[in-house]
């Protein structure tokens, strides 16, 4: 079985979904230049000559191409655009909440939107602008499923249940993760690869996974936090503290199935989230908890979460705004 | 004779009620309709009151110093005939209005330009059948206005009473599976398009039986099956959505073309140059229909633009453009008509400018006092139906009883459907968290 980075299982992913459908196609900036990068992080790379046709290279125009992505979509079309940097999509924000989000709604389910978004987040020494979690701006936005992608594995088979999906779905990769190569590596990197099978499959949408079995303390993480969380956990098991991880995956809807089995077997939950603690999506994660299994927990639901800041540059306070292996450990001891 | 009730209407404010300051018509006087009947105040400003019928005042119920609350009745006018009467046809007795000043009308690109239209170069079925839809789109509007005056109606609109043209010269020009965006002024591009006058009535209404079950509401009015994406009502929303619309239909090798309705306000908004662009750069089958009614909400365009014409935009997307006098049907029908077909060779976009007028409040309860009362006239004296109507008469052989049939035919039209409404079926709150996921 190959073992893939996120780079290439979603390389491969949107090149075996374009090769069966070909009313998918790649809309973004950077994305199809011959020479170039194959987008920001080299998801795309080469796939220009693969499909000249349908790897569409943009102006540098959110706005303007995250509405033709919704107007293509209800043409038919099964559109995956995608951000070089999750920041940006506060310029795309009208078409895609206010259009995509809204429009089978408002025409009273008549309209389909098939659209697939890519955003890469997370702090990687960029500072405050090319740094954010947008996750938190798209969790409460009603008809756009969220999800977010921590391994190779996860990556290729989500995106392929977005492309088939016929709502819009938004997938939040993340920079340290993806495992890119040559000129757009990236220093400080998370080994997100995986063993990818080559037959067709696909990770439903709307499912959370468990990383890691354990009974004493739930630790729930996404994207990057999510191998914090299994860190963690290593480290409370050579303690003797048997922790579970649960990477909550999909941040619209949230599974509360899979995540509250695992409150009533622990009873104990640490939520770890890179962005600011105020109004993130752990916020809503805690009171979804508190509401549905609140006679099933020992004690309150703990968050790790960032400073109430920009994201800085200088290595030392980035370092500090992102959430880390001790913070999540002093937050799960503090609690048994 | 009918009596009918004129009510305080929901003006909007704060509080629900308001205070009568004056009467500005005496019992037993005549009132036409939309005439002020009576000066009130509110806690926010002082205004007029129309009447919602025609007829004679009957009774002044709330005096001078009385306050009274919102749909509690003011006073009752004798009606002649229905309560909400018909409206009269547009005379076509008056002169001809001038049209635009030669020079006003730059032409910037010679592939769009229009010879002069000739009249004589249309069937007679085709011209009435323009000046029928244009009818039907001023009846609608203005019934609607009456019901919204009367407080039957909910939510807000925004007419286009005076742009009549504009729809149906551009539409005209389409085929049934081309498509349109529009906006929250979308009621005659609907018409036009095709959306029966119930779907869209109902719409308003908020009933199931709207054309987008009640969900959309009057500022997203649509039909995807006749072609008609719901009204999109922020503004320049559509522009980036057409450019997509037309990049699928390009993929898709169809010879569909969009046709994307927005006003002079659009045109400073980031998604108009994005989606122009964008349209520009990969030869997209869109024809941009900017509806220069010279003001965004009240802010009249010149104060918002250097340019002098808003076509002068598309030279820096390097595309084809025109601006025409929206008041004539068949100018922009023929000069939309040469632009859907650069778009099915694959010379498209287009950006057609076509002058208009608001001559409506921007939605309900604006009287327009920033408007100056000699444009208005000029506007007002260049009214579309009646351009069309005159030239019918005058070089058709058309009579004015076979333009009276046609107003009485869509005056039933909308009686009918609005006879319909206490029938048609309303959601229930368990249709609040239907029609989001597919």
């Amino acid at each position: 079985m190959p073992h893939l980075s996120i780079a290439e299982s979603l390389r491969e992913g949107i090149t075996e979904e374009m090769e069966r459908d070909e009313r998918v196609f790649c809309m973004g900036e950077d994305i199809a230049i011959p020479g170039g990068w194959g987008g920001a992080f080299t998801v795309t790379l080469d796939l220009e000559n693969k499909f000249p046709d349908r790897m569409i290279n943009t102006p540098i125009a959110e706005l303007g191409f995250f509405g033709a992505g919704v107007g293509a979509a209800m043409m038919g079309m099964r559109p995956i655009v995608d951000v070089q940097y999750s920041d940006f999509l506060f310029l795309a924000m009208d078409q895609i909440v206010n259009n995509a989000a809204k429009m089978r709604y408002m025409s009273g389910g008549t309209i389909t939107v098939p659209l697939v978004m890519r955003a890469p987040v997370g702090a990687t020494g960029r500072g405050s602008q090319h740094a954010q979690n947008m996750e938190r701006y798209f969790t409460g936005v009603p008809g756009i499923k969220v999800v977010a992608v921590s391994t190779a594995y996860d990556a290729k088979g989500v995106l392929k249940a977005a492309v088939r999906d016929d709502n819009p779905v938004m997938i939040f990769e993340h920079k340290l993760l993806y495992g890119s190569k040559g000129a757009r590596a990236e220093s400080g990197t998370v080994d997100g690869s995986s063993d990818v099978p080559d037959e067709d499959y696909t990770v439903p949408l709307d499912r959370a996974v468990v990383r890691r079995e354990g009974t004493k303390v739930t630790i729930l993480g996404w994207l990057l936090t999510a191998h914090l969380a299994s860190q963690a956990a290593d480290q409370l098991a050579t303690e003797g503290i048997d922790a579970e991880v649960i990477d909550v995956r999909s941040l619209s809807p949230f599974d509360y199935d899979t995540i509250g089995d695992s409150v009533r077997k622990t009873g104990r939950v640490v939520i770890v989230e890179e962005g600011p603690k105020t109004g993130g999506v752990s916020a809503e994660l805690a009171a979804g908890i508190a509401e549905r299994f609140s006679d099933s927990l020992a004690t309150t639901v703990a968050r790790v979460a960032s400073a109430d800041v920009p994201v800085p540059f200088t290595p030392i306070l980035e370092n500090a705004y992102r959430p880390d292996v001790a913070r999540i450990l002093a937050a799960a001891r503090k609690m048994l | 004779m009918k009596d009918v009730e004129i009510r305080v209407p929901d003006l909007g404010t704060t509080t629900d009620e308001i205070e009568v300051v004056q009467w500005l018509v005496r019992v037993g006087e005549q009132v036409t309709l939309g005439q002020p009947l009576l000066v009130v105040e509110t806690d926010k400003a002082s205004m007029e009151l129309e009447s919602v019928a025609a007829g004679t005042l009957k009774q002044i119920i709330a005096e001078p110093g009385q306050e009274v609350a919102t749909g509690e009745v003011l006073a009752i006018v004798a009606s002649e005939g229905a309560a909400l009467p018909a409206m009269s046809t547009p005379s076509t007795t008056t002169a001809p209005a001038p049209r635009l000043q030669k020079q006003a009308v730059r032409q910037l690109d010679n592939a769009l330009a229009i010879p002069d239209v000739d009249i004589d170069g249309y069937d007679n079925d085709f011209l009435l059948s323009l000046y029928e839809r244009m009818a039907l789109i001023r009846t609608f509007e203005e019934r609607v206005k009456l019901l919204f005056l009367e407080g039957s109606m909910p939510g807000t609109i925004h007419q286009c009473q005076g742009q009549e043209a504009c729809a149906v010269g551009v539409c005209a020009a389409l085929n049934q599976d081309d498509f349109i965006t529009s906006t929250f002024r979308g009621h005659g591009h609907a018409l036009a398009k095709g959306v029966t006058v119930e779907g869209l009535l109902y719409e308003l209404f908020g009933a199931l039986s709207g054309c987008c079950k009640g969900k959309g509401g009057s500022m997203h009015v649509g039909d995807m099956s006749i072609g008609m994406v719901p009204g999109i009502a922020i503004v320049g929303g559509g522009v980036p959505i057409a450019a997509g619309m037309g990049l699928a239909f390009k993929m898709q090798k169809s010879s569909q073309v969009v046709a994307s309705f927005f006003g002079d306000g659009a045109i400073a908004e980031g998604a108009f140059h994005e989606g122009i662009n964008l349209a520009a750069i990969w030869d997209l089958p869109v024809v941009y229909v900017c509806e220069n009614n010279h003001y965004g909400a009240s802010t009249r365009v010149d104060k918002v633009m250097r340019n002098q014409r808003i076509s002068e935009r598309a030279a820096t997307y390097g595309i084809h453009a025109q601006t025409i006098d929206g008041n004539d049907v068949l100018a922009v029908y023929e000069t939309a008509r040469k632009a859907v077909e650069l778009c099915r060779d694959a010379q498209g976009p287009v950006l057609l400018e076509l002058l208009t007028y608001r001559r409506t409040g921007h939605s309900r309860r604006d009287a327009c006092h920033y408007q100056p009362s000699e444009e208005r006239d000029y506007w007002m004296s260049r009214d579309p139906i009646t351009l069309l109507g005159v030239q019918l008469v005058e070089r058709r052989g058309v009579t004015q009883n076979e333009l009276d049939e046609l107003q009485t035919k869509v005056n039933q039209q909308f009686d009918d459907a609005l006879a319909a409404v206490p029938d048609q079926p309303m959601p229930t709150v368990d249709d609040l968290t239907t029609d989001l996921w597919v």
